[in-house]
């Protein structure tokens, strides 16, 4: 079976601090991923690697087979590996319309940009309505869909989406997990997420990370109940 | 300590130059060394010991070597007065400029402290009648002990006068770079919100270090004045601004001696250049590259690198 | 109205032309990298000789000279980013670091011209010649050109940031230099181009600037201190509070003079930024 994505044995972190230690995950063609675990423990950190904001001291990423190790963000995300960071901070000034038409950017992206905005839009009828609004007036909710919609413009083949459901009320979190489901269907992705039993209905499979490193990895097979979750986060474990 | 080792001994070394050294213009160059490197060395009190951005040191000069030529040769004050009142009235513009300037951030302290020293060249070209305009003031009185001329015997008198205030300068520096005010302004530099957290005042702080960064520059410019007998626009023009700020950085920002070593070197080698037909302009060229590569490959400075500590 | 007030009008129109132009170049270069380019106003003045050069000790023509001034600044702003600021993107006192080789950058661009060029006085030839009046007043066709190109200019440039792709990426980097990677944006060549794009600029302000007044080494000098008031005054954030500043000083200043006089008009002008910065620390209208 071929592998969408291959992270081995990487290593790296921010100055003096290391965050990943030799970490390894693989998602292959045809799969949903999910990430959760413990915070501060390197989640975030492994998505920036992935999509080149932080270099790695170790280790390779290989995407769709080529590595994309040393590679510019930009180049990265013009192979079409994409990444909608924690937090949705983008571009406070710019408009909604305009971040939208402005994610369709390399070259990838611009060919179907009409269909995307219009699939967008749809997805997410909020971002319709505020199109003309600067991207700092929306709520949290509406700036999670503007950065998920921007994502989506970029075309993506692999899209890793950190924490989207961060901070939102239930039923925002409900309605935004309809979305991710219906994205699933035509996009594969990484989700990172704090919620595992969204992340089991979305996703096929799951790595639990926990100090820079893989601590156990869940299938449909395996999965935890609410109480081994709990257990996972909160209780001791070993190795 | 190494480095008050290595002070004694140099200062040990350049009391006695003028037993070697004869001719009047290489000692003309060692006091242009002590005063540049007094510049230099207080410059560093706010822009590497406090971190604040000021691009306005020169104005501290400039009003000493402005009070001082106008007091001595306009209201005939004794040079010997004329000069520690350079140094007051430095203090007080030091004083006036920190009113705006320690609430400001980042850029803007860049352009303010720039702009007060416009503001000030300004002021010197239009009140020509006073200050003498765009060509200066020049004849204002030299020092003298009763009848001895400072000029005399190769201006040996000046030297030692010029080595003495840059003595008491360093003295003074060092002093404050152990004592509490001074780990105090480090602490700002370095972590302001801790700072703050501690109850240190960053106002106050910043306000201190630039009126006891002006004190010994304008007394130094007072004694430019009376040793050049002349005061001229000059120096506030962008061609002095980076070769003094040349040396606080090619010397190294936060540290007392790198400033004056690198003070030396910059005036020798550029005084050298300046004898060369067609090295006007490059000299300075050279020193604009100087300071480009020490930012890029020792950022903290030639002094840094050699002794390979951080201060 | 009074001859003499209609004519200092057109003269404060003037010089908010020429100053909105030339922080023009400022403003982006700043909303886009971050960085203060001290380097500004040598790089007027590099525009200003090179054009000369081309046009007139070469004899090719004005349009020839424009088209030289132009490209040689953006190349000379494109290579100072690569060369000054590039290296020094991640240091966390970037801004401070940078303002310093851009200085350094500006006295090498000056003290190059004096060798190059020398210091005797040159001048540009007019693109247009004889005069112009307006409501009463005489100016110079040259002078009205710049009135009408300045804004001219500045809409074009406002329309690039707000409707083009490119122009859109400029703004987005300087917003949020992370997130605009992750929607594949170049980010270096981005710098680079805001680099390229604000010196051109910057030759172009020089360029008109120098068929209307003599050209020296130390021409970018002053305007390089005029364009700093004017964006400690308008706030660096936006180039629209840029360009109102930029033509609040020149009324000012062309007033002043009026009222006190050339010799009082640029300290009174400094006295009255550092005025406006004690009040509002950020500028008039702006954020930093």
């Amino acid at each position: 079976m071929s592998l969408l994505l291959d992270v081995q044995s990487v290593t790296g972190g921010y100055g003096a601090v290391t965050v990943l230690r030799g970490i390894s995950i693989h998602m292959d063609v045809g799969e949903n991923i999910g990430l959760f675990g413990p915070n501060g423990h390197g989640k975030s950190t492994l998505l920036r690697s992935i999509s080149g904001l932080l270099r790695p001291t170790s280790g390779r990423h290989k995407f769709d087979g080529k590595d994309i190790t040393r590679k510019r963000p930009s180049d990265i995300v013009g192979a079409g590996l994409v990444h909608a960071q924690q937090g949705n901070t983008l571009f406070g000034e710019m408009t909604v319309r305009e971040i939208l038409e402005l994610s369709a950017f390399t070259y990838r992206a611009q060919k179907g940009a009409a269909q995307a905005l219009d699939h967008v839009l749809t997805l997410f009828p909020r971002l319709a309505e505020r199109s003309r609004q600067k991207a700092k007036t929306l709520s949290g909710g509406e700036r999670q869909m503007l950065s998920i919609g921007s994502a989506l413009m970029c075309s993506p083949r692999l899209l890793m989406l950190d924490e989207p459901t961060l901070g939102l009320s239930p039923k925002l979190k409900e309605e935004l997990s309809v979305a991710l489901k219906d994205i699933s269907r035509n996009v594969p992705l990484i989700i990172v997420e704090q919620d595992v039993e969204l992340l089991l209905s979305v996703t096929d499979r799951l790595y639990l990370i926990e100090h820079g490193e893989v601590q156990r990895e869940i299938n449909k097979d395996n999965a935890p109940d609410h109480a081994e979750i709990m257990d996972m986060y909160f209780g001791a474990h070993d190795k | 300590m190494k480095r008050n080792l290595f002070l004694v001994l140099s200062l040990a070394v350049l009391l006695l130059v003028p037993l070697f050294v004869l001719d009047s213009f290489t000692r003309h160059l060692f006091i242009l060394a002590f005063i540049y490197a007094i510049i230099a060395s207080n410059w560093d009190i706010s822009l590497g010991y406090c971190g604040v951005f000021n691009f306005g040191h020169m104005t501290f000069f400039a009003t000493g070597v402005y009070t001082t030529a106008v007091m001595a040769k306009t209201f005939g004050i004794n040079p010997w007065l004329a000069i520690p009142m350079g140094g007051a009235t430095a203090a007080l513009v030091a004083l006036i400029i920190s009113a705006p300037v320690a609430r400001l951030k980042g850029i803007y302290v860049v352009l303010v402290t720039f702009a007060f020293s416009q503001l000030a060249l300004q002021l010197i070209l239009s009140q020509s009648q006073i200050t003498g305009g765009a060509e200066g003031m020049v004849r204002i009185p030299s020092l003298s002990i009763g009848d001895y001329k400072f000029t005399r015997d190769y201006k040996l008198g000046y030297y030692y006068a010029a080595l003495g205030l840059l003595t008491c300068s360093t003295i003074f520096l060092l002093w404050l770079s152990q004592s509490p005010f001074g780990k105090s302004l480090q602490a700002v530099r370095d972590n302001e919100d801790y700072a703050r957290a501690r109850g240190i005042s960053i106002t106050r702080q910043r306000v201190l270090a630039l009126v006891l960064s002006a004190v010994f520059t304008g007394i130094a410019g007072g004694f430019f004045a009376v040793y050049l007998r002349v005061a001229s626009p000059e120096v506030l023009s962008f061609s002095t601004l980076s070769l003094a700020l040349s040396m606080v950085l090619i010397g190294g920002a936060g540290t007392v001696i790198g400033p004056i070593i690198a003070a030396f070197v910059l005036i020798f080698a550029t005084e050298a250049m300046a004898g060369i037909r067609g090295m006007e302009e490059m000299r300075f060229i050279i020193v604009a590259v100087g300071m480009i590569f020490v930012l890029r490959f020792t950022p903290g400075g030639l002094v840094k690198l050699v002794s390979g500590k951080r201060t | 109205m009074s001859a003499i007030i209609i004519s200092t009008l057109m003269s404060g129109i003037l010089l908010g032309a020429l100053y909105a132009l030339m922080a023009s170049g400022l403003s982006l270069i700043w909303t886009t990298l971050g960085v203060f380019n001290f380097a500004h106003g040598a790089l007027m003045m590099i525009g200003a000789f090179v054009a000369w050069t081309v046009s007139e000790a070469m004899g090719l023509g004005i349009v020839a000279g424009l088209i030289a001034g132009l490209g040689v600044t953006a190349i000379l702003g494109i290579v100072i980013e690569f060369l000054l600021i590039r290296p020094f993107y991640s240091k966390p006192n970037v801004l401070l670091i940078t303002t310093m080789t851009t200085l350094a950058a500006m006295i090498i661009l000056e003290k190059s011209a004096q060798m190059i060029w020398g210091a005797r006085l040159k001048q540009l030839p007019r693109m247009i010649e004889g005069d112009v009046s307006v409501l009463g007043a005489v100016i110079s066709a040259q002078e009205a050109l710049i009135i009408v190109l300045a804004p001219l200019v500045l809409i074009a440039l406002w329309q690039f940031t707000s409707r083009t792709t490119v122009g859109r990426s400029l703004r987005a980097v300087g917003q949020n230099q992370d997130a605009a990677a992750l929607i594949g944006i170049n980010v270096p060549m981005t710098f680079a181009l805001a680099f390229g794009l604000g010196a051109a600029l910057a030759g172009l302000s020089g360029i008109l600037l120098g068929s209307i007044r003599f050209i020296t080494p130390g021409l970018g000098a002053e305007p390089l201190v005029k364009a700093m008031i004017v964006v400690i005054f308008g706030g660096l954030g936006s180039l629209g509070a840029t360009a109102g500043a930029a033509f609040v000083i020149g009324m000012t200043e062309a007033f002043l003079i009026l009222v006190v006089g050339l010799y009082w008009t640029p300290f009174l002008l400094f006295v009255f930024l550092i005025a406006v910065l004690v009040f509002r620390p950020t500028g008039l209208f702006g954020k930093v």
